[in-house]
């Protein structure tokens, strides 16, 4: 942990020092200061928080709808071995596509609004979580499945007691590429089309070579993914005891 | 004495993508209340399929399978299992556990609570109860496991190859512990092993299977006393037996 401040201490000084010994234009890169300015800039910093928050609503929002539906639609089809061998080849074809691509097309499909965000970061969210839960679900330890069935389980205890908290481990692997992928989602599609939101910013700074707000916008996205990610590091913490690190 | 577990002419093929297998091949086997029961054979012989069929996760395909005179079913309670590993939930303390066979039908009562306490007890984990399993070694985990597959006071305990994870130490005292625990609860056994040496210390009586298809080809009464102790791995009769056993697996892989 000292370890990494340190480094992280020793960036930052770097970042104040070199562009200007170096004479990088500022335009390129900004020294630490300028970006701090722009960060903190009285105008400014207002609307940093507004446009923050309809990116994190986007991301928060399409998270929820993609985790749910994930856990749900991989619970469904472990429990269908058929429709599971019919379904499964498209689900590794479509995880393949790179599918913020598809992103210009739900701009057209669902306007310059929140729903398309929404869309597109609940696509992103989705597959990770789909596929971690799957694999979760179907590498549960065979006699602890037959061990409840001896003991005259029902389907609904078999899930509710053994195959979700077992495949716990795997969902919070989902969970976390989830949540990287959802904010990679939103900027792409503010990027693609939309009124407001960090991504939007991100553009307008550009827009104006306003390079030291374009960083400053980058350090708030940073911090928000950062957060977002922790937060869910301490639910597995919480939720799963019993995982040795 | 009445025969608790009843099998006739017990047949298994299954179906796979290269054919039929036949996993079982006329089987005929009784089963006494109370009595220690161990079937050995090599890999592949069937014997976990007929454990299977026995704790009713298997149908055959042909023959009779009852215990206590009724047609074995899925999960009416009535086993008690012990798997290689120990398969306890990593999620929930020992106690909680050991009680699954029970919280699976109703909420455990403060009797239910009591019994999975003394079975605690009798296998010296007393003070382990509010532990994870991760918290304990892999005999003590096993110990636990012997625990929950009686909690229920089912009428068969089975157990499928239990300690063939561990080490040759723990698993000698285990093999003392489960004599003890069977004698001390008094309930019908029936061990899955390819250890002969295991088989002959805990056993009353053997069965030999032979492999492709797995049909019982000898049937040994063991003559020792119910209480068995290690110095029986040096007696010359526990030597006799297991090599007569061994002569069997020499003859059917030739």
């Amino acid at each position: 942990m000292v370890g990494a401040l340190a480094v992280l201490a020793v960036v930052l000084i770097l970042w104040q020092i070199l562009p200007g010994a170096l004479n990088v234009p500022r335009y390129v890169i900004p020294p630490l200061s300028e970006v701090l300015v722009a960060l903190t800039d009285p105008v400014a910093f207002p609307r940093y928080v507004q446009n923050a928050a309809a990116t994190m609503t986007e991301v928060g929002l399409g998270l929820l709808i993609g985790v749910v539906l994930g856990l749900a639609l991989a619970i469904t089809l472990t429990q269908l071995p058929r429709v599971y061998g019919i379904v499964f080849p498209y689900i590794v074809a479509i995880e393949s596509i790179p599918k913020v691509a598809i992103a210009p097309l739900f701009v057209i499909w669902f306007g310059f609004g929140l729903p398309s965000k929404v869309v597109v970061v609940v696509l992103l969210a989705f597959f990770p979580v789909l596929v971690n839960t799957i694999h979760g679900l179907r590498n549960v330890d065979r006699d602890l499945i037959n061990l409840f069935r001896v003991n005259g389980a029902s389907r609904m205890q078999i899930q509710v007691r053994l195959m979700i908290p077992a495949a716990m481990p795997q969902i919070f692997s989902g969970l976390e590429l989830a949540v990287a992928n959802a904010m990679i989602g939103a900027i792409v599609a503010e990027f693609v089309g939309a009124q407001q939101g960090l991504g939007v910013l991100i553009l307008q700074a550009q827009g104006r070579m306003e390079t030291p707000a374009v960083f400053a916008l980058l350090i708030i996205l940073s911090a928000l993914g950062i957060f977002l990610n922790l937060f869910v590091r301490l639910a597995r913490k919480w939720i799963i005891t019993w995982e040795r690190t | 004495m009445s025969a608790l577990v009843e099998l006739s002419g017990l047949e298994k093929t299954y179906a796979t993508r290269t054919g039929d297998v036949h996993a079982l091949s006329a089987v005929d086997l009784d089963i006494s209340k109370g009595e220690f029961v161990a079937i050995v054979g090599p890999s592949g012989c069937g014997k976990t399929t007929l454990l299977k069929i026995l704790a009713g996760l298997e149908d055959h395909t042909a023959g009779t399978a009852s215990i206590g005179g009724h047609p074995i079913r899925t999960g009416n309670g009535d086993v008690g299992m012990v798997f290689q590993k120990a398969t306890l939930l990593p999620w929930q303390d020992i106690a909680a556990n050991v009680l699954l066979p029970l919280s699976l039908r109703r909420r455990p009562t403060s009797q239910d609570r009591e019994k999975a306490a003394a079975l605690l007890r009798m296998t010296d984990l007393e003070g382990f109860a509010r532990k994870r399993p991760h918290e304990l070694s892999g005999g003590m985990q096993q110990r636990a496991a012997i625990c929950r597959a009686l909690v229920h006071k089912p009428s068969l305990l089975l157990m499928d190859e239990p300690f063939g994870a561990l080490d040759a130490m723990t698993r000698d005292s285990l093999n003392v512990e489960v004599n003890r625990i069977w004698r001390e609860t008094g309930t019908t056994a029936v061990l899955i092993t390819h250890s002969i040496s295991e088989a002959v210390f805990l056993a009353e009586r053997i069965f030999v299977m032979s492999a492709r298809p797995g049909r019982i080809v000898d049937e040994i009464t063991v003559p020792f006393d119910r209480e068995r102790s290690l110095d029986l791995l040096g007696d010359p009769e526990f030597a006799a037996l297991t090599s007569r056993i061994r002569t069997h697996f020499e003859v059917t892989h030739a």
